[in-house]
């Protein structure tokens, strides 16, 4: 059965919900309610702000700098004539099986106009996607991927 | 044992909607309790709404941002898209744990005015979220 508007309303007022010898501390909790959220807000901020340094040592934040600054690296490419056509061929060799000869797609997919940052795609290049895609990162160095990167963002 | 390093992205992703729902809805239904055209029984059921949502949204923000800090490996800003993201998670965090106290302390012993600032202030907070939830699909889609 539904309960009626009075009973929400009971269930909402802390009294009744927390009846017996618990009220006391219910009135002095509403009276400075605006107090105890500011300080509950605070805490939980500062809380998760707090657990932010024993996450970043746990899980290695050397590392996860060292990939950012590869990837930031990427993000500043600048494509010349030269390395998209040598991206080409490093794309000719190892990607057109999959992705097509002229990148439209086949296996893979559509390389044309991409929506991803240049660190993305030397990401996926690098570290390939899990059950679709290898990863390159033996056979290419920052030098050959940037190329391919360039080559790739040139596709429109 | 190894983590599946995808797991926290995927536990972000299906945490993160709940908070950002529930506090819209809050400020949906305790903003629509305050027009006069409301009758009394259907504010009481709107106020009562809104009561479980706000706190429902309080308390579904922390396993979003604990997954979240899993996810950045406790990067608390960024930048591009993850800054903008921050930007708006914060406040959003720190306003909406405050209101779903206040909200829960208070009940409906709210004076009209005490209502009001929390309602404003509520609004404030559904933004902030609304915000934060754009710059995290930016974060899907575009990085």
């Amino acid at each position: 059965m539904q309960p009626s508007v009075d009973q929400w309303s009971d269930a909402r007022s802390p009294s009744s919900a927390l009846a017996g010898g618990r009220d006391w501390l219910v009135d002095w909790l509403a009276k400075r309610a605006l107090a105890v959220s500011v300080l509950a807000a605070m805490i939980s901020l500062g809380g998760a702000l707090l657990i932010a340094r024993p996450i970043q040592f746990a899980m290695g934040v050397a590392g996860a700098s060292a990939t950012q600054a590869a990837q930031d690296a990427f993000a500043t490419l600048v494509s010349t004539p030269q390395l998209v056509a040598e991206g080409a061929g490093f794309f000719g060799q190892s990607c057109g099986d999959c992705h097509g000869d002229d990148a439209r797609g086949d296996e893979g997919p559509d390389l044309h106009g991409l929506a991803i940052s240049n660190g993305r795609i030397a990401a996926t290049i690098k570290h390939g996607v899990k059950g679709e895609m290898p990863s390159f990162a033996r056979k290419y160095g920052d030098a050959q991927i940037a190329a391919l990167v360039v080559y790739v963002r040139s596709l429109r | 044992m190894s983590i599946d390093p995808t797991i926290w992205p995927k536990l972000h992703g299906a945490s993160t909607h709940f908070p950002v729902a529930l506090a819209m809805a809050a400020a949906l239904f305790d903003g629509l309790s305050v027009f006069g055209f409301v009758s009394p029984s259907l504010r009481a059921r709107l106020r009562a709404a809104g009561y479980f949502t706000v706190i429902l949204g309080a308390l579904g923000t922390f396993p979003a941002v604990l997954s979240g800090l899993f996810m950045t490996k406790g990067n608390v800003l960024g930048h591009d898209a993850t800054l903008f993201h921050h930007l708006f998670v914060w406040p959003a965090f720190a306003c909406i744990v405050g209101l779903g106290t206040w909200r829960a302390l208070v009940g409906e012993r709210a004076t009209p005015r005490g209502f009001a600032i929390y309602l404003a202030v509520l609004l404030v907070t559904a933004g902030l979220m609304a915000g934060a939830g754009y710059w995290g699909g930016e974060l899907i889609l575009n990085s």
